[in-house]
């Protein structure tokens, strides 16, 4: 595979959402307003890309049977080291993401692309498909906080939107059920038909 | 090219791995904690500031603190009234805040923060969208509490957030519980007109810094 594949197949044939299917918890829970869901897009790049890195280093002395702890245990250093760093030097950003620290140790994409390619890569191409695989996350998470926070709070960033349009005046009204995980479920749903649509080579028979 | 690993081997990597994690965490957070905690306390004096509408930065919180807040046994005072700790439970984890109220028991000033509740949804009580819908509500016959849908004007309902049904009510058990806190404060003096309670609530305190209030 070439390296600029690495990075562009995760925006089509191979997005850890749409195809893998992985990090869907995480993509219900954070996206029912946009700034949480550019939080934790950002800070699962980073994670997913660094990770991958560390563990394609060292991949060759990791032993098969302990590898999931291994690498669990890389994963939640990096994360908690990065909380740590941020509370005393970055407190503002630190507080945007210590909600999300939990959400993003166990966030199947990390594991997922650890596990998938990372064991048995070279540190170059890891990262690069940690850095796609992230991006790759990032799209859709942006795309879903956007029409949830529109159409749920009629904010987007806190501003509100709905309200500067004037629609409230001519009776309309927020989407409650917008706000709801379910419908993350099922606009991710949405997009997948879509996406499939698209790329009938992914149907499955 | 599958490498086979001893036992001996796996033991000893998994020994090593754990040990260097460790070793790395606790020199980060032991290297780190002055700065976090100069961080977290100013955050707090901020939070206090905030309720009686006060905009600090974590440079000048401690300044301003000195000069507009007084502290007392298990509350704060600040010119106009009163500030009430508040602290509970929501669905991940703690959550907090305070409620500033003067003299007739009408809230001035709120601000809410938690641990780790869901971002868009229980966390949104952090939000000063949240905290504004407190002010001008009431303290005194009954505590403000959380309800779908509440009234505007009723001065102790309060709408509760969508989809955080569990850290709603976990805000509206604290308001309770500062409320009972609240009410002992006042109880040995219930005789007087709410305006010189918190005068002797204030007087009693500076008086007797060390005395648990009144059960």
């Amino acid at each position: 595979m070439k390296n600029t594949d690495l990075i562009k197949l995760p925006f089509s044939k191979n997005n850890p959402i749409l195809v893998q299917v992985l990090g869907v918890c995480s993509c219900l829970a954070v996206t029912a307003q946009l700034k949480p869901a550019v939080v934790m897009a950002v800070s699962v790049t980073v994670v997913v890309a660094l990770s991958n890195l560390i563990i394609s280093l060292m991949r060759g002395t990791i032993p098969p049977r302990i590898r999931i702890i291994v690498q669990l245990v890389v994963v939640s250093t990096l994360v908690v080291l990065v909380d740590q760093v941020l509370k005393a030097y970055m407190y503002d950003v630190s507080k945007q993401l210590s909600v999300f620290v939990g959400l993003i140790i166990t966030n199947c994409i990390v594991m997922g692309r650890l596990e998938a390619f990372a064991m048995v890569q070279k540190p170059w191409p890891s990262l690069l498909d940690g850095l796609g695989n992230g991006l790759g996350y990032s799209v859709i998470l942006i795309v879903l906080g956007f029409v949830r926070e529109l159409f749920g709070s009629g904010t987007l960033w806190g501003y509100p939107v709905m309200e500067k349009l004037g629609l409230y005046n001519i009776g309309y009204e927020n989407n409650g059920l917008m706000i709801m995980p379910p419908m993350a479920l099922i606009l991710v749903g949405l997009i997948i038909w879509w996406h499939r649509s698209r790329n009938k080579d992914l149907v499955e028979q | 090219m599958k490498k086979t690993f001893s036992n001996r081997y796996i033991f000893i990597y998994s020994a090593v791995l754990v040990v260097v994690a460790a070793l790395i965490l606790t020199v980060v957070a032991v290297s780190l904690k002055p700065a976090q905690e100069k961080n977290q306390q100013a955050e707090t004096k901020q939070m206090i500031l905030k309720t009686i509408g006060i905009d600090a930065t974590r440079d000048n919180a401690a300044e301003l603190y000195a000069k507009h807040i007084t502290e007392a046994d298990g509350y704060y005072t600040f010119s106009g009234g009163i500030i009430l700790p508040l602290h509970g439970t929501g669905l991940w984890g703690p959550i907090w805040g305070y409620l500033a109220l003067d003299a007739e028991s009408t809230v001035v000033g709120a601000v809410f923060d938690h641990k780790g509740e869901t971002p868009g949804l229980g966390g949104e009580i952090a939000s000063d969208k949240f905290a504004a819908r407190f002010i001008g509500k009431r303290m005194d016959a009954e505590p403000i509490h959380l309800k779908k849908n509440a009234d505007p004007a009723n001065p102790y309902e309060v709408d509760a957030i969508s989809g955080g049904t569990m850290t709603s009510n976990g805000v509206t058990a604290m308001l309770q519980q500062a409320y009972n806190d609240y009410q002992n404060l006042n109880t040995p003096r219930n005789q007087t007109t709410p305006n010189n309670q918190i005068n002797q609530i204030t007087q009693t305190t500076q008086n007797n810094q060390r005395k648990e209030p009144t059960q």
